[in-house]
């Protein structure tokens, strides 16, 4: 066995290799050129400027588009675990027989391609008893399909691995209501799950271009949009912005993965 | 004494199955009776019926005189310990014991005293501030039934309470158990599927089969006096014979029934002519088909006109175990073949 993975070493790193170069130069590229001034004939730039960056941060509607898609994002995100937190936990406690709806309900959206989903939704709100389109509202309910199979999975998980059904029937024998056993025995046993799956909403949320373009990219700038309009003006402000997007789901997703890693941690025997 | 808990006419249905069917049981104060039977003949159902987990569909429970089958589980006044333990794992081994107290309102330097208390009883005071995870599963069980007793409920419901655990701490905890049951003189209702576990345990023991308690009564009564097929087979290795096989060993049969059912200790085998059987024995020929060890007890089967019985015989080494397909001499005591019942009546 160990043998095998010593020979194997040299192969299995040189293919990782290959793969991380695959996957980094394209972003290594776009991080230089994000810094240079002058990039022409050399292999490398031949002066190099933060110019690109100031740029960027002086500019209101970058900005503006970052905060845009913060507080869109943190809102749908917030909306989702406030029905879904509650629905996913009566339906998988008191309704099993409802979960096969729900399963076929949560893939949908996997099953509808963003263009089909724009085209279908701005029909159906343009006009009327209900037109939003073009607004935010439409976009925060785009959004929340969007993240539904991530936040019913994610709270469904959780619910089932700290078997939920045992533990709401201990603590009303001994004594407290529904309510009150959801918030101090169901609550902070799932948190941890749900908090990541929240995370995840988030950042895929945050990623979001094709739905959010086509519903709302006259009205409303997020950080996407933003960044698909001004990569025809500047290569090099465009890689800036890219790169500072980067960094910033870098972080989102270091954060997911610490909390991911802590809640495994805590399951452990 | 009088009847304490009394379960009448205990109806259940999920969709067109009657998962309980007229279930009536009477259980004194201070008294642990077990429901033992296979899975899915209702046994968890009813404990759940009686803590209020699940609804019933007719009948009534009266506990203390009241009837409760109405009531939500958390005014009912019954502890439960479940078969995966259900602690709550975000609190401390202290916490989970204080939870029942602090849901009543009770103050905390009294909360502490009871925790401390049953600490003591389950022999767990240095895990006070550990968590569920960090126990191993014998001891997180002892944690969940310091939980129950800690509210002093009128009756304790155990769901299978050892099925988790080795059979080692098994046995530790069962002792333990009856140990702490006595102690507290609780009403208790233990679920089992194990016709081991539950005679040792039990004042009383219910074998239930279909959602109806088949048959009721101290556990040397269920073990000795099986009344129909089904407690002959469930309750241990009875050899269960029809009328013409029990006719081919025993030459006659008395009565009307139309199934009998022998235990495997009481016939005898002979290694040959000369051993005297007993004067109101049956001698029959066999040929022994196998032959395994059980520890004190050698398992033969053995074909006896045609018919196939499993007879023990201790192994105290004073007779070497028969060789397979080898004849054997079986005698029979007509007086220990037991009369079924027949099914449901």
């Amino acid at each position: 066995m160990d043998a095998t993975t010593r020979r194997a070493g040299p192969a299995h790193r040189a293919l990782l290799l290959l793969l991380m170069v695959y996957l980094l130069l394209p972003l290594l590229a776009t991080c230089i050129y994000a810094f240079a001034r002058e990039w022409q004939t050399t292999l490398l730039p031949e002066s190099w400027t933060l110019e690109w960056f100031r740029g960027m941060f002086r500019d209101l509607r970058f900005l503006e588009s970052l905060w845009t898609s913060l507080y869109l994002c943190l809102i749908a995100v917030a909306i989702s675990l406030l029905v879904m937190l509650p629905a996913v936990f009566v339906i998988t406690t008191y309704m099993p027989r409802l979960e096969s709806l729900m399963k076929g309900i949560v893939v949908l959206p996997y099953a509808v391609p963003g263009v089909v989903a724009a085209v279908g939704l701005i029909r159906a709100y343009s006009s009327g008893p209900l037109n939003i389109s073009g607004t935010a509202y439409i976009l925060l309910g785009a959004y929340f399909v969007v993240v539904l199979p991530y936040m019913y999975q994610g709270i469904r998980n959780s619910l089932l691995t700290v078997s939920a059904g045992p533990l709401l029937s201990a603590a009303e024998l001994l004594g407290a209501s529904r309510m009150r056993a959801f918030a101090t025995v169901i609550l902070p046993n799932i948190w941890p799950g749900v908090l990541v799956s929240a995370l995840l909403s988030f950042s895929v949320l945050f990623g979001e271009f094709v739905l959010t373009n086509m519903l709302v990219g006259g009205q409303i700038q997020t950080i996407q949009v933003y960044l698909y309009r001004r990569m025809g003006e500047s290569g090099h402000l465009a890689s800036a912005i890219a790169i500072t997007y980067f960094a910033f789901i870098l972080i989102l997703s270091a954060l997911l993965m610490k909390l991911g890693q802590k809640v495994n941690g805590g399951m452990k025997r | 004494m009088s009847d304490y808990l009394e379960l009448q006419g205990i109806r259940k249905r999920f969709g067109s199955a009657n998962v309980l069917d007229d279930v009536n049981l009477q259980i004194r104060e201070g008294e642990l009776v077990t429901l033992l039977g296979p899975s899915g003949c209702g046994k968890s159902t009813l404990l759940r019926c009686i803590a209020g987990l699940a609804d019933i569909d007719g009948g009534r429970i009266l506990l203390d005189g009241k009837d409760i089958a109405t009531l939500p589980p958390r005014s009912r006044e019954i502890g439960m310990v479940f078969q995966a333990y259900a602690l709550f794992p975000n609190l401390t081994v202290g916490q989970n014991i204080e939870y029942g107290l602090k849901m009543r309102g009770i103050d905390k330097t009294a909360r502490r005293n009871r925790a401390e208390e049953l600490l003591a009883v389950v022999q767990l005071t240095d895990k006070r501030d550990a968590y569920p995870q960090q126990l191993s599963g014998g001891q997180q069980q002892r944690v969940a039934l310091a939980r129950s007793l800690a509210v002093r409920p009128k009756v304790l419901l155990l769901d299978e309470p050892l099925s988790a655990l080795d059979a080692q701490i098994r046995k530790n905890l069962r002792t333990e158990i009856r140990a702490i049951q006595r102690q507290f003189n609780m009403t208790t209702i233990f679920v089992s599927h194990d016709q081991e576990e539950a005679p040792a345990l039990s004042d009383r023991v219910c074998l239930m089969n279909k959602g109806r308690i088949v048959q009721e009564g101290s556990p040397e009564a269920i073990y000795t006096k099986p009344r129909t097929e089904f407690v002959a087979r469930f309750m241990g290795s009875y050899n269960v014979l029809s009328r013409t096989d029990a006719f081919k060993l025993f030459g006659k049969v008395d009565g009307a029934a139309q199934s009998f059912a022998i235990r495997p200790e009481s016939v005898v085998l002979l290694k040959g002519r000369t051993d005297s059987p007993g004067s109101d024995r049956r001698i029959a020929e066999g040929m022994i088909r196998s032959v395994s060890i059980l520890g004190n007890v050698i398992r033969y089967g053995v074909e006896a006109a045609g018919v196939r019985l499993t007879i023990d015989a201790l192994n105290d080494g004073r007779s070497l175990p028969l060789a397979e397909q080898s004849p054997v001499l079986l005698a029979l005591d007509e007086s220990q073949l037991l009369h079924l019942e027949k099914e449901g009546a």
